[in-house]
């Protein structure tokens, strides 16, 4: 990659919000930070890796990884009125985080002119929650998006803070060095 | 935890399925490969590029080293870890002066302070070193004036001076003398020894940096010229002190390592490979140590210790925290 076109990616980046943003949002907004500069976690982190290996091999005889645009949806199926695209999660735990990246993308794919219904996925918990886009979630979306804009647009990253996903992030021996 | 596989022995390095497998002349190994974090090849061994393509896809670094245990290069798998972001700050701190010869001063302070905590060590267990803390510190002094990074350098070049004049009041109770550093090749025991152990740790930084957004060809205080790896010297003259140069004392000390373990060839001395192997084990087992590390507020070993220190410095290329290299404490 030349300089040239590293700087251009990179004003690209700085640009526009992804679904991994609004979910690392609700988590942690360093994180948010350092994703919009390819700073990404150490992948050596078990917990990063036991979430991968779900994402691949759960619902493996479905339809997977779905990217449109700007966005990479985990699962896209036919439902009975329309489409349906879910998201996979290890955990319940950030169900906030994961609800807001779903409706995140069902409003990015309404501007496009989709319309779909959201469905989150816990394969380890075995539990599914339906999500459907309505005003009040389109103008949440509409306000984090704009928060999230502000945020990577900082020339520094928001300093570390001690939480309770800190113990686990694969991000931590970054933060605490 | 990954590990380091050390090859001594001739032989053959092959993929064989999805495992690696080392064939000697009298048995064959089998090593899981995710559990393998680097390669080291000492031996004469062949390997195909059957096998380079797997150790790539499976992010594994491979440094080889010539028969005279000299460093001869490494397999640098392509990056996996890119941030146009990090290099163009890494470029930046490069091409600014000021600010490389900051980072570069960092550096050097961090590796004199290493020193000094060595050359402590040794001072509380009845070696006369005082004369040498001395001439040291009033070196260390003009660390924070000098202008540019060539008079860094040089004043580097003079602290090391007196700090391997040290060896041989530490290394008193044993046969080994150390007249002069001398490096391509070797001109005696310990240089050979010395040179060894940098090389360790030269490469274990490279294989921490590779995991980390940071490109090893731009450096601070060695020059840099885009063709060879020069941020790992860098990080290294905070390092070489306390991994290899603490390895090398406590082996020659204990009279583990000796005399017949080196190979006189025409005026080179080389490391045989018993000597190698002792060496290695010692260098690991220090590697695998851990310590409570207060931000982080768990324990962690010295080979975390190197990832983090490489954190540390991305920090600083961000902007977010001004280096403060590490410094043993005891």
């Amino acid at each position: 990659m030349d300089l040239l076109s590293t700087l251009f990616s990179l004003e690209e980046e700085l640009s526009k919000v992804i679904g991994s943003y609004v979910q690392a949002f609700f988590i942690c907004p360093r994180q948010v930070w350092l994703m919009s500069r390819q700073v990404c976690p150490d992948e050596d982190n078990i917990f990063l890796q036991i979430g991968r290996l779900i994402q691949k091999q759960a619902y493996s005889r479905e339809r997977k990884e779905v990217h449109i645009e700007h966005l990479a949806l985990d699962m896209i199926k036919r439902g009975e009125k329309t489409l349906v695209i879910a998201e996979v999660k290890k955990t319940s735990k950030a169900i906030e985080a994961a609800r807001m990246q779903l409706a995140f993308y069902l409003y990015e794919l309404k501007n496009m002119g989709i319309e779909a219904e959201g469905e989150l996925l816990f394969p380890e918990e075995r539990k599914k929650e339906i999500l459907i886009l309505t005003p009040e979630w389109e103008g949440k979306v509409e306000k984090v998006k704009q928060e999230i804009l502000e945020l990577i647009n900082q020339p520094l990253p928001p300093s570390p803070h001690r939480g309770r996903y800190c113990s686990k992030c694969a991000y931590a021996e970054f933060c605490w060095a | 935890m990954q590990k380091t596989l050390y090859l001594f022995a001739n032989g053959r390095l092959y993929r064989k399925d999805n495992t690696i497998c080392v064939e000697g002349e009298k048995e064959r190994k089998y090593f899981p490969v995710e559990s393998i974090r680097d390669i080291y090849v000492f031996g004469e061994v062949d390997l195909n590029k059957k096998f380079i393509e797997f150790a790539e896809d499976k992010e594994i670094i491979l440094h080889f080293f010539g028969y005279y245990g000299n460093y001869v290069g490494t397999f640098y798998p392509r990056e996996h870890y890119n941030s146009g972001y990090i290099i163009l700050r890494q470029a930046e701190h490069y091409l600014d002066s000021t600010k490389r010869l900051d980072l570069a001063k960092r550096f050097v302070q961090g590796a004199v302070a290493n020193i000094v905590q060595v050359l402590k060590y040794y001072q509380n267990r009845g070696k006369d070193l005082e004369s040498y803390l001395y001439a040291i510190s009033l070196l260390e002094e003009s660390v924070s004036s000098v202008s540019s990074v060539e008079e860094l350098m040089a004043l580097e070049g003079n602290i090391r001076r007196y700090y391997y004049e040290s060896f041989n009041t530490i290394l008193d109770d044993t046969p080994f003398i150390l007249k002069n550093r001398s490096k391509r090749p070797p001109t005696d025991p310990l240089n050979a020894l010395i040179s060894f152990g940098n090389s360790l740790v030269y490469t274990k930084i490279l294989t921490e940096i590779y995991k980390t957004h940071l490109d090893p060809r731009i450096g601070y205080f060695h020059t840099t010229n885009f063709r060879r790896f020069t941020l790992n010297l860098d990080v290294a003259e905070i390092f070489k002190p306390i991994y290899a140069d603490r390895v090398l004392f406590t082996l020659l000390n204990k009279n583990v390592i000796k005399e017949d373990d080196f190979e006189n060839q025409g005026g080179v001395f080389l490391l045989k490979e018993r000597g190698r192997r002792l060496y290695v084990q010692e260098f690991e087992d220090k590697l695998r140590t851990t310590f409570y590390h207060r931000r982080l507020k768990r324990n962690v070993s010295y080979q975390t210790l190197i990832r983090l220190e490489l954190y540390k410095i991305e920090k600083h290329l961000i902007g977010e925290e001004l280096y403060e290299p590490f410094v043993s404490r005891w």
